[in-house]
């Protein structure tokens, strides 16, 4: 157990005190005693920075459970750190912001929301910073976990639990997927170690189980990261509080997917499946995203869909930037590098512009009481930084100038742009499709963009349709979405402080095959690149986003806009309906209550497995030469005991039944004296006599004997399972006997025979097998009886007045 | 030393038989049936211990030399088996003081319980077939007693078809031992081990094979034999149904381990019929889970949905899958008792098992629900707890042999499972504060939580410190896979 352990669980042990300090320390914000940590955590990971920007790694591991190639292995490399910092720094903002955002209300249950969070923290570190596929599978399902528990914080509200419930089948969906993926990996590689599959890439890639874990590990990167059809749970987890909303569902947990596709990119990159999956999907899942974003009018709803949107693109650059491998660094082939650039750069900045509008928003809403668009207006003079924070943000995700989201913007055109000269998978063919949806696509974000900060800042504050007079928020909320806003203008103005202490490390990360040869990524960020295609584009956006806006009033009456659930909602929805339906249907077919189905499914099934293990096994054998002779008054005794069976279901009359069953009874008695078995017999003789004695006495309480009535179509069935149950277990035993004599062994009743006397001394050598040679079996029968004649008792004596004592 | 295999069955016999005498003295009682169970859990446990240093343990009774008599049979699977089960038991016990009247306690309930342990231990034990149905005879009997006890309508119109199922299948039992002895000539079980192996299974023993899973296919609940369950589980108090729930179903996938590892081991048709039961079994039950809104409802067909996966795994038969169907089995007894005790320290608080009938219970029993909560996730197999650990080796043993589809269905199960658990947490636990009396939110259920508690704990360390017991399942499945161990334990070759 090393620090660096100690650093990823230190969330989860804070946890465990998170009650008891909220018990204590009613009066105190439980928020103060949780946001020391992320802050040092964050301090802690900044001093990696030296070391990993020089391209080291640091690892340290403890087994866990190593006979299934399980070690706890902590591994901080460019990736890694880089995702450790967005965790720990935006998470100190986050927490901070909690502070003031939730107030500490008598019953608020803030033990609940910091157990969870911290829970979240920690899980969410052990993602990034794990080795072992299966320790980042563990951690994994515990960021759905929490993810849904903080989405249901709230649980009072329906939405929040049709929220939760949403984020988690979708999410663990895609992780039990994954899971399976993982272990496909496993199979093909023995191990579970990322860096150790890693260097087996060659060998498996030709492996039939390749493709299978590919797409299983892609289910659950799409679904964890909202990539189109699996994105609809997303803005249903805006139920959560705001501050999860801008910790989890737009600044960390959802780029888990956009980590492992990172992460897995020299595992799978270079395929055509893989890069087509990633830019396809991806590509969908922007447009998809940003025209929803369009038509939400509630803030929270706007950001959810442009976080979809904007977690397409960073997928589209991965995919996109997946053909890099196939090229040699060292001739300078940087086309498509770059798309991998510009997806670790959009990473960091989305997380900052996000990051900060999430908090607006939450201020907004905190102040306003309202989100929703129709509603707000005006509020720049009523909360200037608010605002100030607002246009940074916006106008950042919109891809102006001198904002970190410009740069990145740019750098996706390039990308795609490049991705059209590839003259692999096909992309001869389908390139030009790239930057016409993300041109197209990049109109309505930058049209949301404005429709955010224009409609919430400017024109006419109306008042009265707000639940509170709206005034600036309190310090210690601003101070985060400060923070980032200031991030993202400083990360506009000087990229380059990026470059090469984060952005380079996490590219080799990415593609470490291009540089293994000490080889070096080039990384140069800056705002002009002369007047060239790119630069067109933003500009066509900038125009034909300000007409979409502007003529807002004109389309937003269109059925199209006014629909602001996403349609695969309906899909979702009617698929749990189905499957209760259809689940209710299986049962109820099955589970109708009445013993005699029970007893037809049964034995339909006895018979039948039987009749197919028969077949099958070609197991039938009748030999009748070596049976007994049969002589005829046994005919003539069985004949009586089949015709008084048959007959039983027949009568109607009571008294005549028992005689009739008894008649049985007395029957198979004398089969066992011509069978040469007194004792059996007088047993038999003994129990039918009792029997017909207990049946009389009880005879007067019993009611009338109804006839049932069945249907003849069931009469029929129940005749043909009886008779097929009857055929197959006797030709099962014809078969048995006839087995036996062609593979004579050894009985041990021949033991019995030989030794009865002379060991156990006794001539009755059914007696001496009852009571000596299987004596247990003996004493246990005689103890059931006990507990039947015991049982008895209880049932007549005993009657339950409530069901238990509760 | 030997006579520590019969340990576990003779103390509850001998406790069970003088717990009726001490019926009327209800103090007296319970502290001979506590210090029973305690006695059982450590005489299982040093079995346990000594077969683990010590190999395995066979008995004959009488002193009637294999294959001739009775043996008992004390190997790790089975000696393990009790110990989990004789833990259960204790729990249970410390569950039962509190939900029952006593009156329920006064009608015989000690013996009936102590002689269904001894049915279960001994079925576990035994290493003779027809010995085997005598224990099963024990353990029909007395369940059926627990089930029915108390008289009401739905009690006895259930525990009747509970009680008819079973012993159609006691019959086919008789049957099937008749088939088998007539072509083997021997109950021993690692007798027929050996018989079978020199007359190679084929013909007409695979069809008394298929007759031996239909027995403990009834046993254990699989599709399309489970219908004796769902409802039979519902009517008895809770902590009996937690009993039933933890045990009675394990003890029939235990004889289909053990018989067609030990016996019928070479038919690559039967394996296959294992899978293919096992997924239908899995699927189907859990089925039944997602439409219910019954508490117990729910609880009852998982134990259906739950052996499904265990039979899939005797079907993969690796020796991983063997590992990963015993770690699944404790798993299961495990948190399927510990939920069906949640379902009752619910219906305590709410006097109700209708999901519908409670809500926000998270609020006013935040205890209640966040324990509730591991047990539902650990039985969704969600990471790090034992249900995770138990579907985890489950799948890798699958891939490796190539059983893909019914890993996939696995799976699904695994998420409808967490569905359905999910349900009864937001459901019931989650949402505005709605209960059906107004006293209930006072109710204190503390006292009925800590006998779960050891349960939950033993979830917990069976995920988070998986190694040590996952290397005890491993060596055990290698015992198992080698039915030469235990053939030659028993036959002294």
């Amino acid at each position: 157990m090393s620090l660096l352990h100690l650093v990823v669980l230190a969330p989860f042990l804070l946890a465990i005190l998170i009650p008891f300090l909220y018990k204590k320390f009613r009066h105190i914000h439980t928020g103060w005693f949780v946001l020391g940590l992320p802050l040092v955590l964050f301090i802690y990971f900044l001093t990696f920075l030296p070391e990993i920007s020089g391209g080291g790694a640091v690892q340290e591991t403890v087994p866990w459970i190593p006979s299934l190639g399980i070690d706890f292995t902590v591994f901080v490399d460019g990736l890694g750190l880089l995702f450790a910092l967005l965790i720990t720094g935006i998470g100190t903002l986050v927490v901070l912001y909690s502070i003031y955002y939730i107030a500490n209300k008598k019953d608020e249950p803030l033990n609940n929301f910091y157990v969870y969070l911290l829970m979240f923290m920690g899980a969410m570190l052990g993602v990034v910073l794990s080795d072992n596929l299966m320790v980042v599978y563990v951690f994994w399902e515990t960021t759905s976990l929490a993810s849904m528990l903080l989405i249901g914080y709230w649980f009072h509200k329906e939405r929040s639990r049709y929220g939760a419930q949403k984020s988690m089948l979708i999410t663990v969906f895609g992780g039990f997927s994954m899971l399976a993926g993982f272990t496909l990996l496993y199979v093909m590689t023995e191990t579970f170690s990322i860096r150790e599959i890693i260097a087996q890439t060659d060998v498996i890639a030709s492996h039939e189980l390749f493709l299978p874990a590919m797409l299983l590990i892609l289910l659950g990167a799409f679904t964890k990261s909202a990539q189109f059809p699996f994105h609809i749970w997303l803005p249903d987890a805006m139920e959560a509080p705001t501050p999860v909303s801008a910790y989890l569902h737009s600044a960390t947990m959802v780029k888990a997917g956009i980590y492992l596709v990172a992460r897995m990119t020299p595992v799978f990159g270079g395929e055509p499946q893989w890069f087509w999956l990633l830019s396809g999907f991806g590509i969908f899942t922007l447009l998809w995203g940003s025209v929803s974003a369009v038509r939400q009018k509630d803030l929270k709803a706007i950001l959810a869909f442009s976080t979809i949107s904007q977690l397409g693109m960073i997928m589209t650059l991965l995919g996109l930037g997946s053909a890099a491998v196939h090229f040699d660094l060292a001739n300078g082939e940087t086309l498509y590098t770059t798309a991998i650039l510009a997806a670790v750069f959009h990473l960091i900045n989305h997380a900052t512009f996000k990051g900060s509008l999430f908090m607006v928003v939450g201020i907004v809403d905190h102040e306003t009481g309202t989100r929703d668009i129709r509603n707000l207006g005006g509020l720049m003079t009523l909360m200037p930084i608010t605002a100030t924070a607002a246009l940074i943000g916006t106008f950042s995700m919109a891809g102006l100038p001198p904002f970190n989201g410009f740069l990145s913007k740019e750098m996706f055109f390039t990308g795609v742009l490049n991705a059209t000269t590839l003259d692999l998978f096909n992309m001869q063919t389908w390139g030009l499709i790239f930057p016409v949806i993300a041109w197209i696509a990049s109109i309505f974000t930058f049209a949301y963009c404005m429709i955010m900060f224009f409609k919430t800042f400017t024109g006419k504050h109306q008042p009265e349709k707000l639940k509170k007079q709206a005034h600036e928020a309190p310090m210690g909320m601003l101070i985060g979405p400060v923070i980032l806003a200031s991030l993202v203008v400083v990360f506009g103005l000087f990229p380059n402080v990026l470059s090469y202490s984060i952005i380079e490390p996490v590219m080799r990360s990415i593609l470490p095959s291009l540089v293994s040869d000490g080889g070096e990524f080039y990384v140069n960020i800056y705002h002009w690149h002369g007047p060239n295609t790119e630069l067109m584009m933003t500009i066509g956006v900038v125009i034909f986003g300000s007409l979409v806006y502007l003529n807002l009033k004109r389309w937003q009456e269109a059925a199209f806009f006014l629909k602001e659930r996403d349609p695969l909602n309906w899909l979702y929805d009617n698929s749990l309906v189905w499957l209760i339906d259809g689940a209710t249907w299986v049962n109820d077919l099955q589970l109708t209550g009445r013993l005699r189905d029970y007893m037809a499914y049964m034995f339909v099934f006895f018979a039948g497995f039987m009749a197919w293990g028969l077949f099958y096994f070609d197991a039938i054998a009748i030999d009748l030469e070596n049976t007994a002779p049969i002589s005829t008054y046994i005919f003539v005794l069985v004949a009586v005991l089949i015709l008084a069976t048959i007959s039983i279901p027949f009568i109607n009359h009571r008294i005549t039944a028992i005689i009739v069953v008894g008649v049985i009874g007395f029957l198979l008695a004398l089969l066992f004296v011509v069978f040469r078995a007194p004792d059996l017999a007088l047993t038999q003789l003994l129990v039918e006599t009792v029997m017909v004695v207990m049946f009389l006495l009880v005879f007067y309480h019993l009611p009338e004997l109804k006839k049932e009535s069945f249907k003849p179509t069931m009469k029929i069935s129940n005749l043909a399972i009886s008779i097929a149950v009857g055929v197959f277990a006797s030709l099962t035993a014809l078969s048995a006997h006839a087995f036996s004599y062609e593979n004579p062994v050894d009985a041990i009743s021949n033991y019995f025979i030989e030794n009865a006397y002379t060991l156990a001394g006794g001539n009755n050598m059914v007696n001496v097998i009852l009571v000596d040679f299987r004596g247990l079996d003996t004493l246990l029968e005689v103890l059931v009886l006990a507990i039947a004649a015991l049982g008895i008792v209880v049932l007549v004596k005993y009657t339950a007045k409530g069901r238990e004592n509760l | 030393m030997n006579n520590l295999v019969i340990l576990p069955i003779l103390i509850p016999f001998l406790m069970g038989v003088i717990l009726i005498f001490t019926n009327k003295r209800l103090s007296v009682s319970r502290t001979i049936s506590v210090l029973t169970a305690l006695a059982m859990l450590a005489s299982a446990s040093y079995l346990t211990y000594v077969v683990y240093t010590d190999g395995i343990m066979a008995l004959e009774l009488g002193n009637w030399e294999a294959p001739f008599g009775i043996v008992l049979v004390g190997d790790l699977l089975s000696s393990s088996l009790v110990a989990v089960s004789s833990l259960l038991a204790v729990s249970t016990l410390f569950f039962i003081f509190q939900t029952f009247d006593e009156e329920r306690e006064k009608a015989y309930f000690y013996p009936f319980f102590f002689f269904l342990m001894t049915g279960v231990n001994g079925s576990f034990l035994t290493g003779d077939l027809f010995n085997l149905f005598v224990f099963f005879e024990v353990m029909l009997l007395s369940s059926f007693i627990l089930i029915s006890m108390g008289g009401k309508k739905s009690q006895l119109s259930e525990s009747l078809k509970y009680v008819i199922i079973n012993t159609v299948s006691s019959l086919v039992f008789i049957i099937g031992i008749a088939y088998l002895y007539a072509v083997t000539g021997t109950l021993n079980m690692a007798d027929l081990s050996v018989k079978v192996a020199e007359l190679g299974q084929e013909g007409v023993l695979n069809v008394i094979a298929l007759v031996f899973l239909f027995i403990f296919g009834v046993k254990s609940a699989l599709f399309p034999l489970y219908y004796w369950l769902p409802k039979s589980y519902v009517e008895p108090p809770t902590a009996i149904a937690a009993l039933f729930g933890g045990l009675l179903t394990k003890v029939g996938v235990y004889t289909i381990l053990r018989t067609y590892t030990l016996i019928f081991n070479q038919s690559s048709e039967i394996y296959f019929i294992l899978i293919v039961l096992g997924g239908l079994t899995m699927f189907i039950g859990v089925l039944g889970a997602v439409s219910q809104f019954d508490f117990k409802r729910i609880l009852s067909v998982h134990i259906v949905s739950q052996v499904g996966y265990m039979i899939m795994g005797i079907g993969i038969n690796s020796t991983i899958a063997i590992a990963g169907v015993f770690y699944f089995l404790i798993h299961n007894i495990i948190v399927k008792s510990a939920l069906f005790f949640f379902a009752g320290a619910t219906e305590k608080v709410t006097g109700t098992s209708h999901l519908k009938k409670m809500s926000g219970l998270l609020k006013t029993h935040p205890y209640l629900g966040w324990t509730f909560f591991i047990a539902a996730i650990s039985l969704a197999g969600i990471p790090p707890l034992s249900g995770f650990v138990g579907k985890f080796i489950l799948i890798v043993a699958g891939f490796m042999e190539g059983n893909y589809f019914v890993i996939a269905v696995s799976l699904a199960t695994g998420l409808l499972t967490l569905f359905s658990m999910m349900k009864i947490f937001m459901t019931s636990f989650w949402g505005e504060v709605k209960l059906p009396k107004p006293e209930a939110e006072n109710v204190k259920v503390g006292s009925l939580i800590a006998p779960i508690v050891p349960l939950l704990i033993f979830t917990i360390v069976l995920g988070v410190a998986a190694e040590p017991f996952y290397q005890f399942s491993l060596e055990l499945a290698e015992q198992i896979i080698n039915p030469e161990h235990y053939v030659n334990s028993v036959l002294k070759e």
